[in-house]
């Protein structure tokens, strides 16, 4: 049987990526759009700041709370720095010490190509170790969104916010399921028509995934922890999500929608992508990050 | 490579009052770092000192030893620089009960 240049590029591809320890772990497709490994610095993941004119009082609140995110070697008061995959670091995403707080990293890019994107990542998830109990109700949810926008001369344009989260608890009970949001806040002009402000991550809004329950290594107490793999595809073509895998499962997205708003007057070709986490009690909620590879198909 | 170096914003818009502090920020892979206080809007009362504070752990906390003056005046900035400090770092101020300043809070890490 005779190879066809294709095949033979494919193959060669996957040989080298399979040999390569870094990016091995990962199923990139055939471009690789950002391999962020953390002990490399904080690789773009800056602070979600929220808009604001003449005055920062006029920020949403739920933007306000947001801090930096941090290059963490997950240390533990009982147990030293525990690191990450390849490196001592990973990133670390913190809320405030408050029921509901929540905290985001945001990557901006834009694209250039409209076809199938993909976002993998290892992450964990810890409250801060205050009490020496099992605690695996005290983190609220964590997950990530993509923020999208179509291209300028596009017709019809819009913008689409994919969000996942996995809901981990509320008001203290264990849930353990994934949820997506097709529905946004009220938007709130900045000053003029140029500058918009609307909280994506309001509580409100959160739809269950079908089959979308799933139990995660939480291992027991505050300070250990496992890395867990998640992979999400969508087109930017169609704008539509394609897959989402976490670990072992790969889940429905049937029902799946993003948020879909008018395209905003500036943010032609947006590809932004947002981790955050969210406590469900007067504790900080750690969500860490060992690495992520953003591929897509073009 | 260049050697890694960050500008992270600890607190923005905050309205320091009582016994405030800035939320823990691990910065172990420093050599130094840098705060900067910047009241964004005219203090009120008497302003305290601000101190570096360090910890194990992110969650006990004592003072480093380095401490500046409150900015006075919306608009001014004080500067705190540390050498060393392990994991952790925060900044703290005590506040007279009538005493309260809106602050931006900036580190600034060089490894």
């Amino acid at each position: 049987m005779t190879q066809t240049t294709k095949e033979m590029t494919e193959a060669m591809r996957l040989a080298m990526l399979h040999a390569n320890p870094k990016l091995s772990r990962f199923d990139p497709l055939p471009r690789i759009i950002s391999h962020d490994e953390f002990a490399n610095g904080h690789c773009g993941w800056s602070q979600l700041v929220g808009n604001y004119q003449d005055d920062l009082d006029t920020m949403l609140p739920g933007y306000a709370q947001h801090t930096s995110a941090m290059l963490s070697t997950l240390p533990h008061w009982d147990a030293g720095s525990h690191g990450g995959m390849g490196s001592s670091y990973a990133l670390k995403i913190a809320t405030r010490p408050r029921v509901g707080a929540q905290n985001a990293a945001i990557k901006r890019h834009t694209f250039r190509h409209r076809g199938r994107i993909r976002f993998e990542a290892y992450f964990t998830f810890k409250p801060e170790a205050r009490e020496l109990k099992l605690s695996e109700t005290d983190v609220r949810s964590v997950g990530f969104l993509f923020d999208l926008q179509s291209g300028d001369t596009d017709k019809g344009g819009e913008r689409v916010m994919p969000h996942l989260r996995f809901l981990n608890a509320l008001d203290g009970r264990h849930i353990q399921k994934w949820q997506f949001k097709q529905r946004t806040t009220e938007f709130h002009p900045m000053g003029g028509d140029k500058i918009m402000s609307h909280y994506h991550l309001a509580p409100e809004g959160w739809e269950d995934l079908p089959g979308g329950d799933q139990r995660l290594c939480y291992n027991e107490i505050a300070t250990k922890i496992n890395w867990t793999y998640l992979c999400f595809d969508f087109d930017l073509d169609a704008m539509k999500a394609l897959s989402f895998r976490c670990n072992d499962r790969e889940f429905d997205l049937s029902t799946f929608d993003s948020i879909r708003i008018p395209a905003m007057k500036n943010l032609w070709c947006m590809l932004n992508f947002v981790l955050f986490a969210e406590t469900d009690t007067d504790k900080r909620a750690f969500l860490y990050v060992d690495s992520i590879c953003i591929s897509g198909d073009f | 490579m260049l050697p890694e170096n960050i500008t992270a914003i600890v607190a923005r818009n905050e309205h320091w009052a009582g016994s405030a502090a800035s939320e823990p920020y691990e910065a172990g892979w420093a050599h130094e770092a840098v705060f900067f206080v910047r009241a964004l809007k005219e203090p009120t009362g008497s302003q305290p000192k601000v101190r570096v504070e360090i910890s194990p752990d992110g969650m006990h906390w004592i003072a480093e030893g380095t401490e500046a003056a409150m900015p006075a005046h919306k608009d001014q900035i004080a500067g705190l620089r540390v050498k060393h400090f392990g994991g952790w770092l925060r900044i703290a101020a005590d506040f007279d009960a009538d005493a309260t300043s809106a602050v931006l809070v900036t580190l600034h890490l060089k490894a």
